[in-house]
């Protein structure tokens, strides 16, 4: 099993974080995992670590539709911060709206982090395969 | 020297003679001329004796040789009429005549020819021979006829022309009762009836366009004129024209036909159709046109310019046309034009001018067709009206489908998850907790269905109920409401609405829309300040503007603007935020004509203006 320092969740939904850090539990073993209610509390979290040249994440779960800031305001300020570690970030949201996909297509090619896109509900398998290659 | 004492005399007498006179020998040779012959014919007065005759008249010698070698043997003829050349270079015409001359011993020693100037009569004869030919030619080609009646001899004639306007035979003797038989019966007989007898009571001559049945019993039209003649007082006759009018009064009556015709078409044409002189005014306007203006006649329309007609402005733009029109002789076709009548009627019309010219090619007027598109247009207006609502109904389908798609799928996406890890759970306290968020889950679920049931509500209710809603009660009412959450803030509202104003609005959605503004701005209160609202009403065109300012945290309208009303949307870290009240806020004003504004600054405060469509 592979082992990470950190993984980050953001989600305002806390059924959501409750699950995908079960998820993880059960399928990783991980140091830590945080988790951010919304894009402006993540962003302002990783950048303070950065700053303090804490531990960064390995893997980002990041939700799209948040108060406040949405996952895509996030994706637009985090990829702008000269972090040189490749990140694995997955975008994992409810919306099937393909507008979501065109997005998430868009910054793919934007950044060094290797961003992946999943549908809710995740699953084991989906978590497992996501930490495989992080 | 016996002779001379005779002739002398008789020279001298002969010299004095008021006729061109002249004395001729066997020879030719002219022995004795009238004064007035060698005034005539000779230019030198003094070779005149001696001359032969043929030198004076070279043109005639040939022929009269002979008639005056006859005289000389006794017989005399006349010798005829001869034009000539005179001194004076005008032409003559001379008759000449000639009587043998004796001598005493009755020989015959020469001719004496006397000539006379017969210029006058000739001329006269020819122009009577002129006006013979033209009478005859013209009452030939103009078919007209004579007739005559002698009251008297009760005798009818007719001349040629006369029989052949009738057809009857050149042989055809008429009398005068068939020859008013040859009348149609009914209104043309009458008339020549009553013709006859106005002219022999009164004298009255007459001239009528009647109709014939003629001997082959077609139908012609005739224009017969007469008139009595009277012999001293006493009425002996009639006498009078006879025409062939047929062709004329046909191509008149087809004339006439074709012009109404095209009267009944110009009339009847649903379009407005004119035609203007030189100098932009109306000539001929047709019913359409007519009933445009407003007038039940023609004539009160023609000869009037733009300026009689339509409002300033408008009459300069048609003059501006008819210019263009009639300099450029190029027509204008199908031009949208908004035209103001003097009484401040506007028509929409699609107008076409086409140049009307003369034999010369310039244009001297113009032909207007215009097409009254009012109707048409507001009926464009009104699609493309419901275009744009169509449009944004589509939208806003669009919008639902995805917050329904996004909204309801996460529930479901956490149903699913909880479930399955419910499905795997061993440890009690564990599934306890799992089913408590099951729990909540299907709590939010509830929640999220309620709200979306009450966006439909709004997008689908059609049936809207606005009333006039006096303003400072309502909100009187939802403070009232509010007075507990309202103390809790310390929060205070200023009402500078008037108590007379009155609003357009659905009455529940103008509470429900008051008390989210009101809530928002004491919600998003900034943490330094006690929230103070402020409340006002102005009017712009249709709209009632009511505008809610507070001094709270203010949002970022570059950064959320084009969010702010989205569903599900919150920008505040709001515990109390749901991200529905503006969401069903502007479906609310939206669905009764109206729209919302909003101005804000980050840590001062924001304004929302509402408007309410007073002409829904």
């Amino acid at each position: 099993m592979k082992k990470f320092k950190l993984i980050s969740i953001v989600d305002d939904d806390p059924i959501a974080i409750f699950g995908i850090h079960k998820m993880l539990n059960l399928t990783v073993e991980c140091e830590t995992i945080e988790s951010y209610i919304n894009g402006k509390v993540a962003l302002d979290g990783l950048n303070k670590r950065f700053k303090d040249s804490e531990v960064i994440p390995d893997v980002i779960f990041l939700d799209i539709n948040m108060p406040i800031m949405d996952g895509w305001q996030f994706l637009e300020e985090f990829i702008k911060l000269p972090i040189t570690k490749k990140i694995r970030i997955n975008i994992v949201t409810s919306s099937i709206d393909p507008y979501d996909k065109q997005k998430w297509e868009q910054y793919k090619d934007q950044t060094h982090h290797l961003i992946t896109f999943n549908n809710k509900p995740m699953k084991k398998e989906d978590i497992a395969k996501i930490t495989k290659t992080a | 020297m016996l002779k001379d004492p005779q002739i002398q005399p008789a020279s001298y007498l002969i010299k004095q003679l008021p006729t061109l006179t002249v004395f001729v020998d066997r020879t030719f040779k002219i022995v004795h001329a009238s004064d007035k012959w060698i005034a005539t014919f000779e230019k030198d007065s003094n070779n005149t004796l001696g001359k032969s005759i043929f030198d004076v008249f070279p043109e005639v010698s040939h022929k009269w040789k002979k008639v005056l070698q006859d005289c000389f043997c006794g017989q005399a003829k006349p010798l005829g009429v001869h034009k000539h050349i005179d001194a004076n270079q005008t032409e003559k015409w001379y008759e000449w005549s000639n009587t043998c001359w004796y001598d005493l011993n009755e020989n015959i020693i020469g001719a004496i020819i006397q000539i006379n100037d017969v210029t006058e009569s000739i001329e006269n004869e020819l122009e009577l021979e002129k006006t013979k030919n033209l009478l005859n030619q013209q009452s030939k080609s103009s078919k007209t006829g004579r007739w005559e009646y002698d009251i008297v001899s009760n005798k009818i004639s007719w001349c040629d022309i006369t029989k052949a306007v009738h057809e009857v035979p050149m042989d055809y003797v008429p009398d005068i009762d068939s020859a008013i038989k040859f009348y149609k019966e009914g209104y043309s007989r009458n008339a020549i009836s009553m013709a006859l007898y106005e002219a022999s009571e009164k004298g009255t001559p007459w001239s009528e366009k009647l109709q014939i049945t003629t001997a082959t019993g077609i139908d012609k039209w005739v224009l017969t004129t007469g008139k009595a003649i009277f012999k001293k007082g006493e009425l002996v006759g009639f006498s009078g024209t006879f025409q062939d009018i047929n062709d004329q009064i046909i191509a008149h009556l087809e004339t006439k036909k074709n012009e109404k015709l095209l009267r009944t078409l110009v009339d009847n044409l649903p379009l407005n159709v004119y035609v203007k002189d030189i100098n932009s005014r109306k000539i001929l306007a047709n019913k359409a046109e007519c009933d445009f203006f407003e007038v039940d006649n023609e004539n009160d329309l023609l000869g009037k310019n733009n300026f009689d007609l339509y409002d300033a402005e408008t009459a300069r733009t048609y003059t501006e046309q008819d210019i263009r029109v009639m300099t450029n002789l190029t027509p204008i076709l199908g031009e949208e034009l908004i035209c103001t009548k003097k009484d401040g009627t506007q028509t929409i019309f699609l107008s076409s001018k086409i140049p009307l010219f003369d034999e010369n090619g310039t244009a001297n007027g113009l032909i207007g067709i215009s097409l009254d598109i009012t109707n048409i247009k507001q009926k464009e207006k009104e699609l493309r009206n419901l275009i744009d609502v169509t449009s944004l109904q589509n939208k806003k389908l669009i919008n639902f489908a995805h917050i329904v798609s996004h909204n309801l799928r996460s529930h479901t996406a956490n149903f699913s998850m909880l479930l399955d890890f419910l499905h795997h759970e061993e440890c009690e306290d564990e599934k306890k907790k799992i089913l408590n968020m099951l729990d909540s889950a299907s709590k939010n679920l509830l929640e999220t269905i309620d709200n979306l049931n009450e966006v439909v509500a709004i997008s689908t209710n059609v049936n809207l109920e606005t009333k006039e809603v006096n303003l400072h009660e309502r909100i009187t009412a939802v403070k009232k409401n509010l007075s507990d959450f309202i103390d809790s803030n310390q929060a205070s509202i200023t009402n500078n609405i008037s108590k007379k104003e009155t609003l357009k609005a659905v009455p529940s959605y103008l509470d429900s829309i008051l008390m989210n503004f009101i809530t928002n701005g004491i919600k998003y209160k900034h943490p330094k300040r006690k929230p103070e609202l402020t409340l006002d009403l102005t009017k712009e065109g249709n709209f009632s503007i009511l505008s809610v300012q507070d001094n709270g945290l203010g949002i970022d309208l570059k950064k959320y603007g084009n969010k702010l009303f989205g569903m599900y949307k919150t920008f505040h870290n709001h515990q109390n935020a749901r991200g529905i009240g503006l969401y069903i806020t502007k479906n609310q004003v939206e669905a009764m004509g109206g729209k919302i504004e909003v101005e804000s600054e980050v840590g001062k405060g924001t304004t929302f203006k509402i408007f309410f469509n007073e002409k829904i």
